[in-house]
């Protein structure tokens, strides 16, 4: 039998086959189709099933990693949602935090971006929780009951559900819910306390807005999935890629595409563990570059770091995810040199079309691919790669940047690529040293079509030894979906001084969330032996704004009492801010993730030679420009490369879907998975 | 000096605006004070070895701290300061808390890192120590002159007890201290691997390129929008909480050759009452220096580099620039106010680049008692107004004119203190009518659940923010207390000591902000948008824009051509700034 996953990007459709008895997998690539993205995904797997002569009847399921949900946003593209907030916070998503930016005066120019839910189509709730949870003012359910009729004339087509106080007691929100699905129970509703039922109302509610505003794009693209399957006679089990790495039904994505909004970087993620724990190196900092955007996240010790707040646009949401920075610079940013005479890199970008000036397609402007043309990175015809790029082009894209600078064309493509390469080092730093990490404790691993041209020199600023480039860049998203784990997370705001509890509380607040999460696993048919519940707390000073979460062993607190929490706690301040304090401590949140284990086929392994790369060297008098020079720069095709090879910079390694720089004074080696580990020479 | 290319310039302040970036995080996670943590009262900065801002949110006042260290400085020492006099104005009043951090790369001194926080309570007669009653700055709570908090890595033990023993939030206050110094450390650690990676010399040279570039572009930019003539602008502070007032701010500025010249004098003198601004000149030159970049040219990095071309005369005994020890706890109205008055004297050349006026100040609601459980409290919030209607749109409804402020979430105050919100929206038709619409003030009713005291914060209750080329004055600020009976009780904008008990409601009304260009020339469309989603009443859109909309909020397109011809003719010639009402309160 055989597993598919399928990773839809802005240009290109990966999909990923595997083997289940052998582990053995395979990939091919097809255009994306954005009208609809199901398309695409029907075009893909009957492609590989044709390429790999397999009969689709023995797909048993597909792994699905989908942009809908964040296209929707990015696009301005989602439903017209209707809000209902507690009367006399109406505002809430217009006056958001009141947030302008620094410095002083900088609000002059600050254009902000109209809320998903219209003030228009906002209408207040006459209620009222307390933060205790207690009824201070009945719902007037005749009321909300004529407002919600007026949306629903007014065409509204997803309704939002967002009260204050409602992670204490959802009982009102519950209520307007029933109202609205006997008014019409055909327009999906969302209640904050089911998407996050956590405090902070401005947070909560823009998370819930969103899910409305991309679930009927999201249910309309799930039933063209279901419907396309259905009329090839596909009867696979479909999963949905969360954001946080896990797996998810149609059913659970359907009702939750917030939960979806990273889906496709959390793919790029999984597998990035996934070769650090194969190659040993369990420390990775991954960056996926692709045209228009680069995607950079952390993994420590073997496991991918979950966050609770994500950006999607402008738009800060909380849903759980792989933690993943974006930055708007890819292969095809564009570089300008603005009055002050500063050379900069985006954030204006090439995009697909006209794309950069070495592909011929209309582009004129200077974009970090044409550098890497100039400077002889990017070698004018790829293997396996179906268009040749014109060299030329780049190099009267890039003059007048030249000119700017008064330096010659390949001194202004190398600051261009220097200068991209060090916004991606301060993306690198969000995710490592922000959160306290060393970045020379981890290894670099790229990913992506643009990834393994910069991944040596960003390796080299962060001093992220070896750089890893694994042996599908292009397609490890897709790859990464194999790995994952079906995955849930039930969490309650608790808010409590560790003096007000005993140890009981916390254990029976958590064991009732484990309940949920097993109970949920159950409904996801999870054999009991494959279901995992981890435990979690948000905690904090009493008094501060941030919490610091940890994960906490259930049977540990049994025996060792709450002290455990404190203790913890304490020396998590103490690292992270060099000072603890002798004072209360608070629980905000607690948290239980239900984990189910999914059998992933181990990658096979391939037959090993010696350190002779030669075999592989396509070009023997190619040149490339380092330091002020063109120095010769051996070209070899990652196809006849195997385990044991040894290649010396500077080179270039080509392959269908990517191509490696190995900087002079760096060694490349090939391990026994076909990754290529490249560390700075000895 | 090393010669320098300008990528590896870029590369470096890219490095130092990220270090910066890692202060605020750092703080923002350790502190406990809302004001810092949840609403962001914190200022970062990195500086090069002679306490230039190479970047930051603010002017650098590090060399008028750092001189008055006979000694010098050392490696793992970490100044601590929060007093106007003996600092030039550093902090401008004593809530302010400032770390000043020297950092030093292999031996050498390689710049400075500095923070600072407006922490909650710094002792004195009032809760949050800013007593609007004050008459000399002995009044406003415990100062510290510039001290050695860590001497060569030993931290000052002494410092901390008398902090603890001075403050009615002592455990608030050590930990944002101890923030602070976190913060500051962060960005020594970042600009010492940055010395490690380029070397000092590269560094040094770096960041004097980076000075050099902004000290260009500033001087082309005076020599653009800066007249020759001089031109001046006056706008009023209402009262200094004392019932003396109006209080007058009046610049002037013209250029000479590419250097330009702001000159208070015509400012009142200094109020008997704590609303003087003990204004640092580079702390001013910074200010303008932001005001311009934002206004004319956000390309141009924002630093230190172009002090030596701004000059500031400021005479001694005024408003701007008062005598000790003159009370300065309220200083956020004339800090603000100063904008205002750039703007519309820069406008004078530049119309089509300055905005409106504001809400103008930073407006505090500070609650204070005991509670049910017999804990005591201590909530300070700043509240938030119309941002100004803006040569490239409309002012934003209800956002803070402060950098990177934000407001207290409703779940956060009545989780922790004993009150509820009623209701928190922005106020109907308080923005000034303009082509670009003035931002309406914060409209916010609490009904408070524990019997304690309110101090209130606020200006421009009497003196209307104003519109600009043709764009109307937004609306003015007002407090009431609404006893449970439903007597309803103004209370001054300036006030502490407000009796509430339990039951009691107070509604807090900021000011709105003026509008931009002239209202007839909105279109339509927006007006009507405006109406329907209840920012704009029906009646404002007709009187002030000339929309007429129907029973169902339908456009007349007609009507409203007919409305907008006529209220063009009767109205005449439109004056390049509407003050509103502010004659009828200014008695000079």
């Amino acid at each position: 039998m055989y597993r598919v996953a399928v990773d839809v990007g802005g240009t290109f459709t990966d999909v990923v086959l595997q083997n289940e008895e052998t582990g053995e997998f395979f990939g091919t690539k097809t255009p994306s189709t954005t009208h609809d993205q199901s398309e695409g995904l029907i075009t893909g797997i009957m492609k590989i099933c044709k390429e790999q002569n397999v009969d689709v009847n023995d797909i048993h399921s597909i792994i699905h990693g989908t942009t809908v949900a964040t296209n929707a946003v990015l696009e301005e593209k989602g439903a017209k949602v209707g809000l209902i907030t507690t009367a006399g916070f109406e505002q809430i998503l217009h006056v958001a935090r009141s947030w302008t930016p620094a410095p002083v005066s900088a609000w002059m120019g600050f254009l902000k971006p109209e809320p998903l839910a219209d003030l228009i189509h906002t209408a207040g709730a006459k209620e009222r929780m307390t933060a205790q949870g207690t009824v201070h003012l009945e719902l007037d359910e005749e009321d909300i009951k004529e407002k919600i009729k007026g949306f629903y004339d007014q065409g509204i087509q997803s309704l939002t559900i967002s009260l204050l106080n409602s992670y204490a007691n959802s009982a009102h929100e519950e209520r307007i819910r029933e109202i609205a699905e006997e008014i019409n129970p055909d327009i999906p509703v969302s209640i904050s306390h089911d998407i996050l039922p956590e405090f902070r109302e401005y947070e909560r509610t823009l998370t819930t807005v969103m899910n409305s505003y991309v679930r009927p794009s999201m249910q309309l693209y799930l039933n063209n999935v279901a419907t396309k399957l259905a009329n090839e006679k596909v009867e696979s089990h479909i999963s949905i890629v969360r954001s946080d790495g896990g797996l998810m039904s149609i059913e659970a994505a359907s009702s939750r595409p917030v939960h979806t909004m990273l889906s496709g970087p959390a793919g790029g993620v999984t597998a990035s563990a996934m070769i650090g724990n194969q190659t040993g190196y369990k420390n990775i900092i991954s960056f996926d570059m692709g045209g228009t955007s680069t995607d950079v996240s952390l993994t420590y010790n073997g496991v991918p770091k979950v966050v609770r707040e994500t950006l999607v646009g402008v738009f800060p949401v909380k849903s759980p995810s792989l933690g993943v920075v974006s930055i708007g610079a890819g292969g095809g940013s564009i570089a300008h040199v603005p009055l002050t005479g500063a050379l900069r890199v985006g954030p204006r970008s090439a995009g697909a079309t006209p794309g950069p000036a070495c592909y011929s397609k209309g582009g004129t402007d200077p974009t970090v691919t044409d550098a890497n043309m100039v400077l002889g990175y990017l070698p004018a015809s790829l293997v396996g790669g179906e268009m040749k790029l014109d060299i030329e082009a780049s190099k009267e894209a890039i003059k007048p940047i030249a000119e700017k600078l008064g330096v010659d064309v390949y001194a202004a493509a190398l600051g261009i690529y220097n200068i991209v390469n060090e916004n991606m080092y301060g993306a690198t730093r969000v995710v490592s040293v922000e959160k306290g990490y060393d970045p020379r404790e981890f290894s670099l691993l790229a990913l992506g079509g643009a990834g393994p041209l910069h991944a040596n020199a960003i390796g080299d600023l962060s001093g992220s030894f070896p750089v890893i480039i694994p042996p599908t860049p292009g397609v490890l998203s897709a790859l990464g979906f194999l790995q994952a784990d079906i995955r849930n997370e039930y969490s309650k705001t608790f808010i409590k001084l560790l003096s007000q509890l005993q140890t009981e509380d916390v254990v029976s607040e958590l064991t009732g969330l484990g309940d949920n999460c097993d109970q949920w696993l159950a409904g996801e048919h999870v054999p009991a032996n494959q279901r995992t519940i981890k435990y979690e707390a948000d905690v904090r000073y009493l008094r501060q704004g941030h919490e610091i979460p940890f994960e906490i062993d259930l049977n540990k607190l049994k025996e060792e009492g709450l002290d455990l929490i404190k203790n913890r706690f304490d020396e998590m301040h103490q690292v992270a801010f060099g000072f603890k304090m002798d004072t209360e401590v608070e629980i905000v949140n607690v948290r239980a993730v239900a984990i189910g284990k999914v059998d992933s086929p181990k990658l096979p392994t391939v037959k090993p030679g010696d350190s002779d790369a030669s075999k592989a060297i396509v070009d023997d008098t190619h040149e490339a420009y380092f330091d002020n020079a063109f120095q010769k720069t051996l070209i070899y095709d990652r196809h006849f490369l195997v385990p044991n090879n040894r290649i010396t910079g500077p080179a270039i390694v080509t392959q269908k879907d990517s191509t490696t720089l190995i900087l002079p004074g760096n060694v490349a080696v090939v391990d026994e998975n076909l990754n290529l580990l490249i560390q700075r020479e000895a | 000096m090393t010669k320098i290319d300008s990528i590896t310039v870029d590369i470096i302040e890219n490095a130092l605006k990220n270090s910066k970036d890692e202060m605020d995080v750092t703080l923002f996670k350790a502190a406990m004070s809302p004001v810092i943590r949840e609403q962001h009262d914190c200022f970062p900065m990195i500086t090069d070895a002679e306490g230039s801002m190479v970047v930051g949110n603010f002017g650098s006042h590090v060399p008028e701290v750092v001189k008055q260290f006979p000694e010098g400085v050392q490696e793992g020492d970490v100044i601590f300061v929060s007093d106007p006099y003996t600092s030039g104005g550093s902090v401008s009043h004593v809530n302010d808390w400032m770390i000043i951090l020297p950092i030093f790369y292999e031996g050498t001194l390689v710049g400075y890192s500095s923070m600072f926080g407006h922490v909650i309570d710094v002792g004195g007669p009032v809760p949050s120590s800013m007593p609007v009653d004050a008459t000399s700055i002995y009044g406003e709570g415990v100062r510290f002159p510039p001290v050695k908090l860590f001497a060569k890595g030993v931290l000052n033990e002494a410092v901390i007890a008398i902090i603890k023993a001075n403050s009615r939030t002592p455990l608030e206050n050590y930990s944002d201290l101890m923030a602070l110094v976190a913060s500051c450390r962060t960005a020594e650690k970042r600009v010492q691997e940055i010395c490690s990676r380029f070397g000092i010399e590269t560094y040094f040279a770096a960041m004097n390129a980076a000075l050099e570039r902004t000290n260009l572009m500033m001087r082309d930019l005076i020599t653009k929008i800066l007249p020759t003539e001089p031109v001046s602008f006056e706008d009023f502070i209402d009262d200094d909480g004392l019932g003396n007032g109006p209080f007058k701010m009046k610049l002037t500025i013209w250029r000479e050759d590419d250097h330009a010249y702001f000159d208070w004098t015509g400012t009142d003198p200094q109020s008997p009452g704590p609303i003087n601004y003990y204004l640092s000149e580079p702390m001013f030159k910074m200010f303008i220096g932001s005001f311009l970049i934002s206004a004319f040219d956000p390309d141009i990095n924002f630093n230190d580099g172009f002090y030596d071309v701004l000059h500031v005369i400021s005479p001694k005994g005024t408003l701007m620039n008062p005598e000790f020890p003159a009370a300065l706890g309220c200083r956020t109205h004339a800090l603000s106010r100063m904008f205002d008055v750039l703007s519309g004297a820069l406008s004078v050349n530049a119309p089509d680049s300055s905005p409106a006026a504001g809400y103008g100040t930073s407006p505090y609601f500070i609650f204070s008692g005991v509670d049910a459980k017999g804990e005591k409290f201590n909530l300070m919030e700043v509240q938030y107004g119309g941002l100004p209607g803006r040569p490239i749109g409309d002012g934003l409804d209800g956002h803070s004119w402060w950098p990177a402020f934000v407001n207290i979430p409703t779940e956060y105050l009545e989780t922790y203190y004993p009150l509820i919100v009623d209701s928190y929206k922005t106020g109907t038709d308080s923005g000034g009518a303009g082509f670009y619409r003035g931002g309406n003030c914060n409209e916010k009713l609490y009904t408070i659940l524990a019997d304690g005291i309110v101090s209130i914060h606020d200006d421009r209750a009497l003196i209307q923010p104003w519109g600009i080329n043709g764009g109307e004055p937004g609306s003015c600020s007002s407090k009431t207390l609404i006893k449970q009976d439903g007597t309803r009780i103004h209370l001054a904008s300036k006030i502490d000591d407000v009796k509430v008990e339990k039951g009691d409601q107070i509604l807090f009304i900021t000011a709105g902000s003026g509008g931009w260009g002239d209202p007839l020339d909105r279109p339509a469309e927006k007006v009507q948008s405006d109406v329907r989603r209840g920012l704009v009443s029906k009646e404002k859109a007709l009187k002030s824009y000339g929309v007429y909309l129907d029973d169902y909020l339908e456009l007349d397109e007609k009507q409203t051509e007919a409305v907008r011809a006529k209220i063009k003719v009767d109205r005449g010639t439109l004056e390049s700034f509407n003050f509103g009402e502010r004659k009828e309160q200014v008695h000079a």
